[in-house]
């Protein structure tokens, strides 16, 4: 508790006193310096004052344009909405698997995790199939309400809606894991008291979740701001957002200043947000008063109507995820007419999609080069950040949160500038990487993709240690345990699932990323990314889109796998043994990991 | 097997040059002497790997190209980008270059490259066989022409006649029978849709308008924004024609005849009397490459008339090179034969096409 709120001039003190912490301290410089600051300011210095003089005309032209205006109006709109109804559709998905006892929950956790491994443009697509003009439900519907507009799913509300399912994935990992650590004592002694289910949830078990939440609301908030594919697809005239215009201007040298802005508009909004999540969080920090706490049981539902009508809703849900990915795995196997026309037969199913893919002289190796790189990309930005978000989250002044708000320049600028400054920073030799060239070298992109990680693992690392109790860190403290034994053998299994997911997530979004490869990739290892847009961009023809769709299904393969093997394993084992985590095989101490883990309870 | 070698072999060199901090050393930008354009020297290729961009890789193409390259003797690795990324790449990249070559964009895109300063005036050995009129127009020549394009206004002939189809772009918002019936771009980012506004815009030149076009131009382009359809992203022009969604849009030569088939419709395109710009991809020399004399070896190879033709012949494409013409497609070359190319000035569309660009995404499209 102590450390927790540890004043300023204290806590800085304190701080330097430990030698960990000092060589931590002076990589994380160097680093923020010469990958965050330099590369950053370099492409903004160059697009602001392009002749060494301050050019207004950017805010100038947006501010006049009605359409700049109205798109950027509908990105806040749709992150604003998008940070509440993630939420309300989030926390559902993750009480009807995690907290409620509902039949079938397995299954239904297996359909909401279909946002694991998709998403983007096809994600779109796949909506479109259904709800679209010639769509599956739209027929449905148009059979039983004659005069319905078959363009009725369309515009913010469609948009609003897919981004809404789309997005839910970091509630089914992080806050189904802080659920986890929920303690069942205090929920029991609630219900003795004659609390009702609804009390329980609301007065005990959502306050627990509190800093996950607030974690996962920044992300949907950033997703709303930020999203391209789905208002491009079912956005219709009314509803386009700021991104794509974003993308033109910083592809033309002539207007980059216009996306920079837009883009410091859309971060500066970010980082806002960001703090003021970060004074909620700081109000509350809950423990629990139970010295043995146990793990979490499923709750059953009381009232047989709310019950009964808990189960529809979930079912319902559980249909409206799996039948994209279902329609897009039979479409990967159609022509490419067929899947723009939304005409299927079923003899026209065949194979051809996944020859022409496969066989390709370039064959596996963009596979392997996307998997090496996000790996070690992903592997990279969590494990140099576990110990620097567990130093942000105990010593809290100054330093700390500059050092904290600098991690967070990657969500400020779009992937492309971020790839240009790296460019102009490192195209000759510099004395801030040891007077090497970086680019045309391999780890210029590895060092690309490290960086535009780092502020989501950090928000949800961060997010993770601030659900463990700091008495168990006190105690081992006191018995004399140094910073780093106390990291590796108390804090590091609590906080091994959340890290793993992370992990699992940083890696799938990496593999087929273009726009940062684009710039940076070497010539002769060449990402995945560029590989399909070569093979599906321009010519977005016939082949073009049905090779769009045999790449998405090999993606969900890829990182279906991924999630399993990190993930899957520990969440699909029973609450009983849950409650040691992903780590708990591995762990050393496991007693000690299993007590800090349940130990967090709330007093109200 | 080999192929296993080799994946092993990259994925290991990933790994080793990511944990070791320091790739490839630097290589020494070699200045030319300032006015004189290199040639390629005598002799056989060597083998080195060249480096090449191109935005005309896809369908194959980039394939094809490296087989072919091998057999002759060159050792190629194709990297592939939008023509956008790829001109914003090698101006990045100009103190440092990675690519050799580059390939497949057009005069606007490589008019900005040049200027940039990042690539140099070469003379091929087919320069003789090329219109000059359809390259660099510039005292010293940094890129030269390989293969044309034809930008053109197509419709559903199946829905309209020739008699009833449009007779030019602006038919389109001018006309009533039109509107709402063919397809508008939502986005200016591709090099046919600048080339559509070029053709639209440099008619209504005015030194007195806004960005050197006359109030009347820019009435044009608000009617284009007002009264088309917007483009579906993912969904193919040709795939709305077969579904009846539009009926008309934008389209390059080289892709009509192939979805015409996949998609089962009839499109004929328009002729307007001022006649349709053309795009002609261009090939370069990336200036401070260290494998000079190679990447021109490599360019006199693909620009020469064998290579063309037989590139014509497998893409459908029109070579630009005279020699090469006769190996081209018979139907291809009717249809240039009877082409009248929109006379466009492109240093007047270069030095403004970013500013049209910013203000037709700023103040027209909605």
């Amino acid at each position: 508790m102590s450390s927790d709120g540890g004043s300023n001039g204290a806590g800085t003190r304190s701080m330097l006193r430990s030698p960990a912490v000092l060589i931590v301290g002076i990589v994380l410089t160097w680093f923020i310096a010469a990958f965050l600051v330099w590369p950053n300011a370099n492409v903004l210095i160059q697009t602001f004052f392009p002749n060494g003089s301050f050019s207004g005309r950017a805010a100038e032209k947006l501010f006049s344009s009605q359409r700049a205006m109205k798109s950027l109006g509908n990105s806040f709109l749709l992150a604003v909405a998008l940070s509440i109804t993630v939420n309300v559709v989030g926390i559902f998905i993750v009480l009807v698997t995690q907290y409620f006892r509902i039949r079938g929950s397995r299954i239904l956790f297996l359909g909401y995790a279909t946002t694991f491994i998709y998403g983007g443009i096809v994600l779109a697509a796949g909506y479109k199939f259904i709800y679209g003009d010639k769509g599956i439900v739209t027929g449905f519907l148009l059979s039983l309400l004659p005069g319905l507009d078959p363009g009725w799913f369309s515009g913010f509300f469609a948009v609003l809606a897919v981004m809404t399912f789309a997005t839910t994935t970091n509630h089914m990992l992080f806050v189904a894991n802080a659920l986890k650590g929920v303690d069942y004592q205090t929920i029991e002694a609630a219900r003795n008291m004659g609390a009702s289910t609804w009390t329980i949830l609301r007065r005990i078990v959502l306050p627990m979740l509190k800093p996950t939440l607030f974690a996962v609301t920044v992300l949907s908030f950033l997703t709303g701001l930020g999203a391209l594919s789905a208002p491009q697809v079912l956005g219709g005239r009314e509803f386009q957002t700021i991104t794509p215009m974003i993308l033109t201007f910083s592809n033309s040298p002539t207007s980059r200043d216009l996306a920079a802005l837009l883009a410091v508009i859309l971060g500066v909004a970010t980082i806002l947000m960001l703090a003021v999540m970060t004074r909620l969080e700081k109000g509350g920090t809950y423990f629990s008063v139970s010295k043995v706490s146990s793990g979490l049981q499923k709750q059953q539902i009381r009232n047989p109507m709310a019950n009964a009508a808990v189960h529809l809703v979930a079912y319902l849900l559980f249909a409206v995820y799996t039948l994209p990915v279902v329609l897009i795995v039979v479409f990967s196997f159609a022509d490419g007419a067929a899947i723009q026309t939304g005409q299927l037969s079923p003899g026209s199913l065949t194979l051809d999609n996944y020859v022409r893919v496969l066989t390709q002289p370039s064959g596996l190796r963009p596979f392997v080069i996307s998997i090496v790189y996000s790996a070690l990309a992903a592997v990279i930005a969590v494990g140099g950040l576990l110990f620097v978000a567990r130093l942000l989250q105990k010593y809290r002044n100054w330093v700390t949160t500059a050092f904290e708000y600098l991690l967070h320049i990657p969500w400020i600028l779009p992937s492309a500038l971020l790839a240009l400054g790296l460019i102009l920073s490192y195209d000759h030799p510099s004395p801030l990487v040891g007077g090497a060239v970086l680019t045309g070298t391999t780890v210029i992109l590895l060092i690309a993709f490290v960086t535009v990680k780092i502020p989501f693992t950090l928000r949800m690392l961060k997010a993770s240690f601030a659900s463990v109790n700091s008495s168990l860190e006190e105690a081992a403290t006191i018995m004399g345990a140094k910073t780093l034994y106390v990291l590796r053998r108390i804090l590091l299994p609590i906080v091994l699932p959340a890290a793993a997911a992370i992990t699992a997530l940083n890696f799938n979004s990496m593999l087929d990323d273009y726009d940062t490869a684009i710039f940076l990739a070497h010539p002769l290892f060449q990402p995945l990314g560029l590989v399909i847009k070569a093979n599906t961009d321009g010519a977005e023809g016939v082949d073009g889109v049905s090779n769009t769709f045999v790449y998405t299904v090999l993606l969900m393969v890829i990182t279906g796998v991924t999630m399993y093997l990190v993930y899957g394993r520990a969440g699909r084992k029973p609450a009983r043994k849950a409650k040691t985590g992903a780590g708990g095989k591995q762990d050393p101490t496991p007693v000690l990991a299993e007590a800090a883990r349940t130990d967090p309870a709330l007093v109200p | 097997m080999r192929r296993l070698k080799t994946l092993v072999a990259g994925a290991v060199a990933v790994a080793l040059l990511a944990g070791c901090g320091a790739g490839a050393a630097a290589p020494t930008p070699s200045e030319p002497a300032a006015g004189t354009a290199a040639t390629a020297p005598s002799g056989p290729p060597s083998g080195e790997t060249l480096i090449v961009y191109t935005n005309s890789n896809g369908e194959g193409r980039g394939e094809w190209l490296t087989q072919k390259a091998a057999e002759a003797g060159f050792k190629i690795e194709i990297v592939g980008a939008g023509g956008a990324d790829a001109t914003n790449k090698l101006i990045a990249e100009k103190n440092n270059p990675i690519a050799d070559v580059a390939f497949g964009l057009n005069n606007m895109y490589f008019e900005q490259i040049k200027a940039a300063g990042a690539i140099e005036p070469f003379t091929p050995s087919w320069s003789g066989e090329v219109d000059d009129a359809k390259g660099d127009k510039g005292a010293t020549k940094a890129y030269w022409p390989l293969v044309q394009q034809a930008i053109l206004l197509g419709y559903n002939s199946d829905k309209f006649s020739k008699d009833q189809a449009p007779k030019d772009w602006t038919d389109l918002w001018t006309q009533d029978r039109f509107k709402s019936r063919y397809e508008r771009v939502t986005g200016l980012g591709t090099a046919t849709a600048q080339l559509v506004f070029a053709s639209i815009l440099t008619r209504y030149k005015d030194d007195a308008g806004d960005l050197g076009i006359s109030d009347e131009g820019w009435k044009q382009i608000e009617g284009y924004f007002k009264n088309g359809t917007p483009a579906v992203a993912k969904t193919d022009l040709f795939a709305r024609i077969a579904s009846g969604d539009t009926d008309m849009g934008q389209m390059p030569s080289s892709i009509i005849a192939e979805r015409e088939k996949s998609f089962k419709v009839n499109v004929e395109t328009v002729m307007p009397s001022v006649g349709v710009p053309l795009a002609i991809e261009q090939v370069a020399l990336v200036k401070g490459t260290d494998k000079k004399d190679e990447a021109l070896k490599f360019i006199d190879w693909f620009g020469s008339a064998d290579t063309q033709g037989a590139w014509a012949q497998q893409f459908n494409s029109m070579p630009v090179n005279k020699a090469a013409v006769a190996k081209a497609k018979p139907e291809v070359v009717d249809f240039f034969n009877t082409l009248k190319q929109q006379d466009i000035d492109w240093s007047f569309v270069q030095a403004n096409m970013g500013s049209w660009v910013e203000k037709i995404e700023l103040e027209y499209m909605s």
